[in-house]
C-alpha cells in the first residue's frame, strides 16, 4: 500500500460571503478576490509541507493541474514538481497529471517530465489528464468534440518521442513536427503512466490496454464514489484486466489528530471552507460532448446508486459546507480523528475499494500551516506504518523504482 | 428519410415535396426532422435537408478534421443528388457551412439563404456563450416570445451528443476563417435575420451581407433565432421571393 501526499492548492482567502453570492469558483472567479502575495505565501507553504511528507515517509507528493480557479492554484503542475524534484529526495514526484491536450506541441509535456526526472534522480509519475471540462474546455477552449482525439495524439506522440532513439518526423492532425528528438530523455527507462477519471469507460479501456493506474480523483464522498470504483474493477475482471489493487488510485481527505475532540476543533473550518467554496457553475461542469453517451449513461446509472445512500438534501448540505465535521466524516467526505482511527478506516476503505495507492489530501481549504504540519507527521509517523502490510503480496509497477529502494529499507 | 452514404459519412438524409431542389441544412440544435416550416418549401420544391455528420443519427465527424472537409461533404451530396446548381438554405450552424460551400464551389450554388448564421465574430459585440447559457436565458435568446415557444420535444441525450458535435465549428469562438472566404460568393444571398435574436446579434447579419458580393440583408420582426417558426409568414414570404417561386402560406 502506498500513500501519497496531497493537497488542493485552495486559496485560502475568498470572502466569508463567496459561497452565498453565488459567484462561480471555475473560469470566471473575479480576479479582484484575490492577492497575489497570498499566492505566493500559500505556494511557500505547499512546497514546505511536500518537503516535510518526504522527510516524513510519504511515498509521493502529488501535483495537479488546474485553470482559472480559486480552488486549486496551480496552473503547472510541473513548476511545483520542479521546487519539490529539486528540495526532497525520496518520495516520487507524482504529476497527476499534465493535461496533454493542452500543450502545444505537446512534447512540451515529455520534455518537461524527462528533465524533472533528471532532476529527481528518476522519481517522476507520469500522469496524462483530459482536464476538467471547466480547465480544458472553457479556460483553454479545446472543442469538446475534439477534447479526446487531441488526447490520443498527443499521448501517442509523447510515448514515442520517449522511447525513440532516433530523430523522428511526426505528422499529426493537431501537431505537425519535422524532427522529435528529446533532450534530455528521461532517467526512467519506462514511466509509470496514471491517468485519472471520473467514470467515463473511454478512459477505463485506455488504461486497462496500457497497464496504467486509474485514479479516481473526487471529493465527492464515499457514497458517490463506490459504484464507479466498484464498476471500474467490474469492467476489469470483465476485460480479463490484472486488478493488482496498485493500479488504483484514490483521494481522500484525512484529518488526523491526537484526540477526536481535537480533530473536529481544528479541522472543522477548513472542511468546510473546502466544500462551501467548491460551487462552481453547472454550465461549466457539463458541456455538451464532453463524455460519449455511452459513458453519460453509465454515469448516471452510478450516480443513482450513490443517491440512494446520501439523499440529495444531504449531498447539496455536504456541498455547501453545511454538514457538521462528523457528519462529513460518517459520509466518506473526510476520515478523521486520532491515528489509531484514521488508520482503521483508511484499512476498511482501502480494502472494500481495493486500492492499492491512496492520494491523502492532508490540508483542506484555509486550514492553517500548523496544523497540516502535525496531520502530515500523525499520518507519515502514527497512519502508514500500520498499513505498510496492506496490498504487500501485490507487485506495485505504477511507481518508479528509485522510490522502492530506500523503502525496503526502511521495512528492514 | 434514408440513410445515405457520402465518403466517410453516413447520415439521414431528408427529401419532402418535388420540384426545383433546394438544399436545407440545419442548425447547431440538430435537425428539424419533418417540421412544418420544411413542409410548406416542399409545396412549390424537392427539399433535400441532410442531417450533418456526428447529429441524430448520422455519423462521420470524426472524418471532418476542418470546416473545409464539412464543406466538401455538403459538396459530394449535391454532386450525389446529380443536379448542376441547387439554391441553398442553411440556418444557424448551417447557414455557416452553406455559405462555406458557396465560397468553395461557387459553381454548385444558384441562390443562398442564410438565416440567423453564425461564422463570423466581433470583438467589439461578442456573441453569448450559448453552450453555458442556463436553459431559461437559452429560450431567452433563441425565442422572441419565449412563453409561448414550443416546446422542446428533443431527447436530452440526442441533444447533447448535437450540441458536442457543433463544438468541433462553434467552440471557443465560431469563426473558422469565413470572413476572409465570403468575397469568393458568387451566388445572389439573402441574410435573412430574426431582429431579437439574443444569440447571434442582427448586427453579425447585417455584416455578413455586407462581406458577400451580392447579398441583401433583411429583418425577419417578431422572430429570434427561429423565425420560420415565430415569424413564418414573413420568412416563407422573404425566401418565396427570393428563390422566385412563393409557396402559398397555409399557417402553422
Amino acid at each position: 500500500m502506498k500513500f501519497h501526499w496531497f493537497a488542493e492548492a485552495s486559496y485560502p482567502k475568498l470572502p466569508a460571503d463567496f459561497r452565498a453570492r453565488k459567484i462561480s469558483s471555475w473560469v470566471d472567479t473575479p480576479k479582484a478576490l484575490h492577492d497575489p502575495h497570498v499566492v505566493g505565501e500559500m505556494c511557500r507553504m505547499f512546497i514546505r509541507l511536500m518537503q516535510q511528507a518526504d522527510r516524513d515517509g510519504f511515498d509521493g507528493l502529488a501535483v495537479n493541474e488546474h485553470h482559472q480557479t480559486p480552488f486549486a492554484v496551480t496552473p503547472s503542475p510541473n513548476l511545483l514538481a520542479a521546487a519539490l524534484a529539486h528540495t526532497t529526495q525520496r518520495a516520487a514526484i507524482l504529476i497527476i497529471g499534465d493535461s496533454l491536450a493542452l500543450y502545444n506541441p505537446p512534447t512540451r509535456v515529455a520534455e518537461e517530465m524527462a528533465w524533472l526526472d533528471c532532476l529527481s534522480g528518476g522519481r517522476v509519475i507520469a500522469g496524462f489528464v483530459f482536464g476538467t471540462p471547466m480547465d480544458s474546455v472553457f479556460a483553454y477552449g479545446i472543442p469538446p468534440a475534439e477534447l479526446r482525439d487531441r488526447f490520443e495524439e498527443a499521448r501517442q506522440l509523447i510515448l514515442k518521442s520517449w522511447a525513440e532513439q532516433e530523430p523522428f518526423a511526426f505528422n499529426g492532425k493537431y501537431t505537425k513536427l519535422r524532427y522529435v528528438n528529446l533532450w534530455p530523455k528521461p532517467i526512467q527507462p519506462k514511466f509509470p503512466i496514471w491517468v485519472p477519471g471520473s467514470g467515463s469507460v473511454e478512459t477505463w479501456d485506455l488504461c486497462i490496454e496500457n497497464d496504467y493506474c486509474y485514479g479516481h480523483l473526487s471529493f465527492s464522498g464515499l457514497h458517490a464514489a463506490k459504484p464507479l470504483v466498484d464498476a471500474w474493477w467490474e469492467y476489469c475482471d470483465m476485460r480479463g484486466a490484472d486488478t493488482n489493487p496498485h493500479r488504483m488510485a484514490f483521494t481522500q481527505l484525512i484529518c488526523c489528530a491526537n484526540t477526536d475532540a481535537e480533530a473536529e476543533r481544528l479541522y472543522t473550518d477548513g472542511v468546510k471552507y473546502f466544500y462551501r467554496n467548491r460551487y462552481t457553475n453547472p454550465a461549466y461542469e457539463a458541456p455538451p460532448g464532453y463524455r460519449s453517451s455511452k459513458s453519460v449513461q453509465a454515469i448516471m446509472g452510478h450516480r443513482k446508486i450513490a443517491e440512494s445512500k446520501l439523499s440529495a438534501e444531504d449531498r447539496a448540505r455536504a456541498a455547501s459546507g453545511e454538514m457538521s465535521f462528523w457528519e462529513y466524516d460518517k459520509h466518506g467526505f473526510i476520515i478523521a480523528g486520532t491515528p489509531e482511527r484514521v488508520r482503521q478506516r483508511l484499512r476498511e476503505m482501502c480494502t472494500d475499494l481495493r486500492i492499492g495507492q491512496l492520494i491523502a489530501c492532508l490540508h483542506q481549504g484555509d486550514l492553517p500551516e500548523e496544523v497540516a504540519v502535525e496531520n502530515t507527521r500523525l499520518v507519515g509517523q502514527e497512519v502508514i506504518p500500520g498499513l505498510r502490510d496492506l496490498w504487500a503480496e501485490h507487485e506495485d509497477r505504477w511507481t518508479p523504482a528509485a522510490t522502492h529502494l530506500p523503502l525496503a529499507k526502511a521495512a528492514e | 428519410m434514408q440513410f445515405q452514404t457520402f465518403g466517410a459519412a453516413t447520415v439521414r438524409l431528408f427529401r419532402f415535396g418535388q420540384g426545383r431542389p433546394l438544399l436545407w441544412l440545419h442548425g447547431f440544435e440538430g435537425h428539424p426532422g419533418d417540421a412544418p416550416f420544411l413542409k410548406r418549401l416542399a409545396e412549390t420544391r424537392l427539399v433535400i435537408a441532410p442531417e450533418h455528420p456526428g447529429f441524430g443519427e448520422s455519423d462521420g465527424l470524426a472524418a471532418m478534421h476542418d470546416i473545409t472537409d464539412q464543406a466538401l461533404h455538403f459538396r459530394r451530396i449535391i454532386r450525389a443528388l446529380g443536379v448542376r446548381r441547387i439554391d441553398v438554405v442553411g440556418h444557424c450552424l448551417g447557414g455557416m457551412f452553406a455559405a462555406e460551400l458557396a465560397a468553395i464551389s461557387p459553381h454548385l450554388v444558384r441562390r443562398l439563404v442564410l438565416v440567423n448564421s453564425y461564422g463570423l465574430w466581433d470583438d467589439a459585440n461578442p456573441l453569448p456563450d450559448a453552450f453555458s447559457l442556463p436553459p431559461p436565458a437559452f429560450a431567452a435568446a433563441k425565442w422572441a416570445k419565449p412563453e409561448t415557444a414550443p416546446a422542446a420535444t428533443d431527447d436530452p441525450m440526442t441533444r447533447q451528443r448535437n450540441l458536442g458535435s457543433a463544438t468541433k465549428f462553434l467552440w471557443p469562438i465560431p469563426d473558422r476563417g469565413l470572413t476572409r472566404r465570403l468575397p469568393y460568393i458568387e451566388a445572389p444571398t439573402l441574410v435573412l435575420h430574426g431582429t431579437q435574436n439574443g444569440l447571434i446579434p442582427p448586427a453579425y447579419g447585417q455584416r455578413l451581407a455586407s462581406l458577400i458580393p451580392n447579398a441583401a440583408f433583411q429583418a425577419i420582426e417578431g422572430a429570434a433565432h427561429m423565425p420560420m417558426i415565430e415569424a413564418p409568414e414573413a420568412f416563407d414570404h422573404a425566401l418565396g421571393s427570393f428563390l422566385g417561386a412563393e409557396p402559398e402560406f397555409r399557417g402553422r
